[in-house]
């Protein structure tokens, strides 16, 4: 047994051990552990690739990677955010089904066998259903069974795609299919098809989107951080794992594109702001998705770095925007004015979230879309990335419009204090995509 | 060849006036078995032929601001029932005179046809009883008269034609055709049109109460000759969907065209009809009569397993 | 004698369908449950056939889980639920004959799409040596697919989702070796049973449209 498999163990350990240090009288042993796994995701990083009962390459340590930093994120966020507010499923229950639900994303990141993937995406489904009905109320609940059933349909869809690739190749694992390099039959073009139609469902395709918006925006914020910046992108990542088998590319791109433009003209009419931001993650998703489907050079690493930058700038976007749930009490963007004066430093992590998951220069997401344009730009598919810039365009507009609005228009009465770990996470979470994208450009101009 | 047009002379005959002259007798044995079934004494089997006899006897009344076709459609119906009943195989199978006028989709529009008559008879009477059951029959029809042609084309699927004399042939000569899908289902989906086509329960359309009344409404204004004719006509259109129910769907076997044997054919069929009454007793007396609006989900269920089966019987052959 | 179990398969199929339209077309919800139970019954019998067919013995203890959870415990469940709320309950505004004409066109459409573009390419064969008997997975999906979309309770929701399983185990039946199946079916199950008692807890029967979570 080498050390890189026990390694991996550990890492889908150390979230129930956090689950656990709660309990234990050392303060904050949980948070340590999780800051430990997420050290582990960054000591991975020598031994890929790996091969073996799991999988682990560099796009799958990108994933880790995420997965784990948004986990430490949203455990610290949700001690804070839950102070003054009962859980109606009990802190326990919340604290278990959040480690749970991180396992089982790890799970089906690092597993080498689409079936037991295709388990862990089921997985996470299950264990995330319960945390999304946190706040219980009749809008929430509704939500969590839009999201049950319409996931739970979509991911079922996506079985007969597993069964398909196993009935004409014959192995379910992820190593020695990439290995043996199918030849693309009619059979393998159908399940990458459904697969398409199936994950896509959990990623937020255009068709199959719609439990999206209602999850996030009736989510409490860590849950909605969590799944916008690593829920989909595992489920993402387990779509390109199964295209990288058959590359429909014109299928995959055109998909993207078209569910770019519904994010981005549903972006347009949002009157609630996590609505809005889900929406928004739908968009980056669906950019990400259009990069590997082009794959390469630029388009695999513009959606790594597009996924990396969005999962910190869309968890700060959600942390700040709870911090103004709870200290506004109201979820309408008409409804929240003059933030700069009542909470100054949310509103500048709000800002710069903003920013930062509508690919401004210099944020990470920013030259992540760039790649992932230019790679367009090499494969010739002009029409796709001219209505892509376009719609992107469009986005970045309605979303920094609506949030400027919110930050300096109008006044707003002082009526209370910020939470500093609240709008401290926020605004490092927001920090970390332009982090990303400084070291990024600092790399690229090195290697030159 | 004289000799073998002859007997297909006698056959066509035999045929024409066993559909007309019997078909009220089905009606009269149904009657007297239901009786007995709920313990009465019942009417005589004949006593559609008294009611015949006595309705031609009586005078005949048109109502005020009804029109020609009021007067005349009975009889074109009954024309067109009797060129019916010798182009399908109701009695004899195989094929005699007339029988090239029309296959089995042709068959379906010719009921069909007989149906407009009738409404639109009713329709021209000038009553408020007769539109609202006419409304109501044309209302159930879009679903039983497409049943119907799926049904046909069901069968015909089996044989690749449209011809019934073929496909009762076939059914006869390869019993496990008769246990495939598609014929299991389009026997249960015709089964169910026969059931609403003829007023049995659980639809009871013949039933004179204005709430569930559908068929009986039709005939409201009609008395005398007329009315004599029109109840002929219900009996003759019974006897057609039944035979061809039980010559084509349920048991294809037993009828005979050769040369005396055909005579033969007489027999049996009373002994098909007699099971088939048997089962229509059975529903009759299991079955409560359904609201009617819920006629609609009915023949909505009919119209679904003979439509998806015979889809799906063209994908899997 | 295998060639006889093999006719057999597609009038018990076509049975499982008549199933999913029975369920589509029930206002009350127990009726369904009963449904359910039929249509995993006689999936059960199907697996067993497939197992006399292939002479693979794990067909068996597929179908013994599938009497065991499906049959048993998942009717055990949702009939508890129904106990908990002590009303007789049912969906009003339920057409039957509405319903039905549009998942009559809503699977018809599918499937032929599905299998005249799709599955007519796909020339490798299944077990039974006919390609045409997936018509009746498919056409089940996406039954169990517009029960869910069409209903707006609860129950009927799950059940189209249980609906979807058994569709997609069927699917597998008749297309894969068995021991991939056991263990991905074993699970369904259990994600079935973990979506129903969550909705028990939630105790929300029926699903309208909501105004925050519009657009």
């Amino acid at each position: 047994m080498s050390l890189v498999f026990i390694l991996l163990i550990i890492t889908l350990i150390l979230p129930l051990l956090s689950y656990l240090g709660y309990f234990s009288r050392v303060p904050r042993l949980d948070n340590a552990i999780s800051l430990a796994n997420v050290a582990l995701a960054l000591y991975l990083y020598e031994f890929i690739p790996y091969a073996g009962p799991f999988y682990v390459d560099f796009t799958t340590w990108v994933f880790i990677l995420m997965v784990t930093s948004i986990h430490l994120l949203s455990q610290v966020y949700s001690k804070s955010y839950f102070r003054n507010q009962e859980i109606w499923i009990g802190e326990n229950l919340f604290n278990l089904l959040l480690a749970l639900f991180t396992t089982s994303m790890l799970f089906s990141l690092e597993i080498n066998n689409l079936g037991l993937m295709w388990v862990g995406i089921e997985a996470t489904t299950i264990s995330s259903a319960l945390l999304l009905m946190t706040e219980k109320t009749e809008t929430s609940a509704e939500a969590t069974w839009r999201y049950i059933v319409i996931v739970s349909a979509g991911v079922t869809f996506a079985f007969i795609s597993i069964i398909l690739i196993y009935y004409s190749i014959g192995t379910l694992q992820i190593s020695s299919i990439l290995a043996m390099k199918a030849v693309p039959t009619l059979t393998l073009n159908v399940a990458v098809a459904i697969a398409l139609i199936g994950f896509g469902t959990k990623v937020g395709v255009f068709p199959v989107h719609t439990w999206l918006p209602d999850a996030h925006s009736e989510a409490p914020s860590p849950i909605s951080a969590m799944f916008s910046g690593v829920l989909l992108p595992t489920a993402l990542y387990v779509l390109y794992r199964i295209y990288e088998i058959d590359p429909l590319r014109d299928l995959f791109v055109w998909a993207g594109v078209i569910s770019v433009i519904a994010a981005s003209l549903f972006l347009g009419y949002q009157t609630r702001y996590k609505r809005m931001f889900a929406y928004s993650t739908m968009e980056n998703m669906n950019i990400a998705l259009v990069g590997m489907a082009v794959g390469g050079q630029y388009g695999l690493i513009g959606a790594l770095l597009l996924l990396l930058s969005h999962s910190f700038g869309k968890a700060g976007a959600f942390y700040s925007s709870g911090s103004i749930l709870r200290y506004t009490g109201n979820k309408m963007i008409d409804g929240v004015r003059g933030l700069w004066k009542s909470m100054p430093e949310t509103s500048s992590a709000l800002l710069l979230s903003s920013f930062a998951v509508t690919g401004t220069p210099p944020f990470g997401t920013f030259f992540g879309e760039f790649l992932i344009f230019y790679s367009l730009f090499t494969v010739h598919y002009y029409a796709q990335l001219v209505l892509l810039l376009f719609f992107v365009m469009a986005a970045f507009i309605s979303v920094n419009y609506n949030i400027t609005k919110m930050v300096f228009h109008g006044e707003a009465e002082k009526n209370g204090e910020e939470e500093p770990v609240m709008s401290g996470l926020a605004l490092l979470s927001s920090a970390i995509p332009l982090l990303i994208g400084i070291i990024y450009v600092v790399v690229t101009i090195g290697a030159l | 060849m004289v000799g073998i047009e002859y007997i297909t002379l006698i056959e066509t005959l035999l045929q024409y006036f066993f559909v007309v002259g019997l078909s009220p007798l089905f009606a009269g044995i149904f009657h007297r078995a239901k009786s007995i079934i709920e313990s009465k004494k019942g009417p005589s089997i004949f006593q559609p032929y008294y009611d015949l006899a006595k309705l031609l006897k009586k005078e005949t009344l048109k109502p005020s601001g009804s029109g020609i076709i009021f007067i005349y459609a009975p009889y074109v119906a009954f024309g067109i029932y009797s060129l019916i009943s010798i182009i399908i195989p109701v009695l004899i199978p195989a094929p005699i005179y007339f029988t090239a006028s029309a296959d089995f989709l042709g068959g379906a529009i010719m009921f069909s046809l007989a149906a407009f008559v009738k409404v639109a008879a009713a329709m021209g009477s000038n009553s408020n009883y007769s539109a609202l059951g006419v409304s109501r029959m044309l209302s159930f029809n879009f679903l039983s008269e497409g049943t119907l042609i799926t049904v046909f084309f069901a069968v015909s699927l089996i044989t690749a034609t449209n011809n019934p004399y073929t496909t009762n042939h076939f059914l006869a000569a390869n019993p496990l055709q008769n246990i495939s899908i598609v014929h299991i289902f389009s026997t249960l989906a015709f089964f169910m049109l026969f059931l609403y086509e003829t007023g049995k329960l659980p639809l009871e359309s013949a039933g004179l109460q204005e709430l569930g009344m559908i068929d009986e409404a039709a005939n409201y204004e009609y008395s005398g000759k007329l009315l004599a004719i029109n109840k002929w006509n219900s009996y003759i259109k019974q006897y057609l969907l039944g035979s061809v129910l039980l010559n084509v769907f349920l048991v294809p076997w037993g009828l005979s065209a050769a040369s005396p044997w055909f005579l033969l054919d007489i027999p049996v069929m009373f002994a098909k009809w007699l099971l088939l009454i048997g089962i229509v007793l059975v529903v009759e007396t299991t079955l409560a009569k359904l609201r009617l609006f819920r006629v609609l989900d009915y023949l909505a269920t009919a119209f679904t397993f003979s439509i998806l089966f015979l889809i799906f019987t063209e994908v899997i052959v | 004698m295998s060639t006889f179990v093999e006719e057999l398969l597609f009038p018990l199929s076509s049975l499982i369908l008549v199933t999913a339209f029975y369920m589509q077309g029930q206002e009350f919800i127990r009726p369904m449950i009963r449904g359910q139970l039929v249509q995993s019954i006689l999936l059960a019998v199907i697996s067993v056939m497939m197992g006399i067919i292939t002479g693979d013995a794990a067909s068996i203890i597929l179908a013994a889980l599938l009497v065991v959870l499906r049959g048993f415990l998942i009717t055990y469940f949702l009939e508890k639920g129904i106990m908990k709320s002590q009303v007789h309950l049912h969906e009003k505004h339920v057409s039957v004959a509405y319903l039905f004409l549009i998942s009559l066109i809503f699977v018809l459409t599918a499937v032929l799409i599905v299998y005249s573009v799709v599955f007519s390419g796909i020339r490798t064969e299944s077990i039974t040596g006919n390609q045409g008997i997936l018509v009746f997975p498919l056409a089940l999906f996406f039954q169990g697919l517009f029960l869910i979309a069409s209903r707006r309770t609860t129950y009927a929701q799950i059940m189209g989702y249980i609906e979807e399983e058994n569709a997609i185990v069927l699917f597998a039946v008749f297309l894969l070796p068995i021991p991939l199946l056991i263990e991905a079916s074993v699970f369904l199950d259990v994600l079935a049973l973990v979506v129903i008692s969550s909705v028990v807890v939630v105790e929300k029967f029926t699903h309208e449209r909501v105004v925050e979570l519009r657009g």
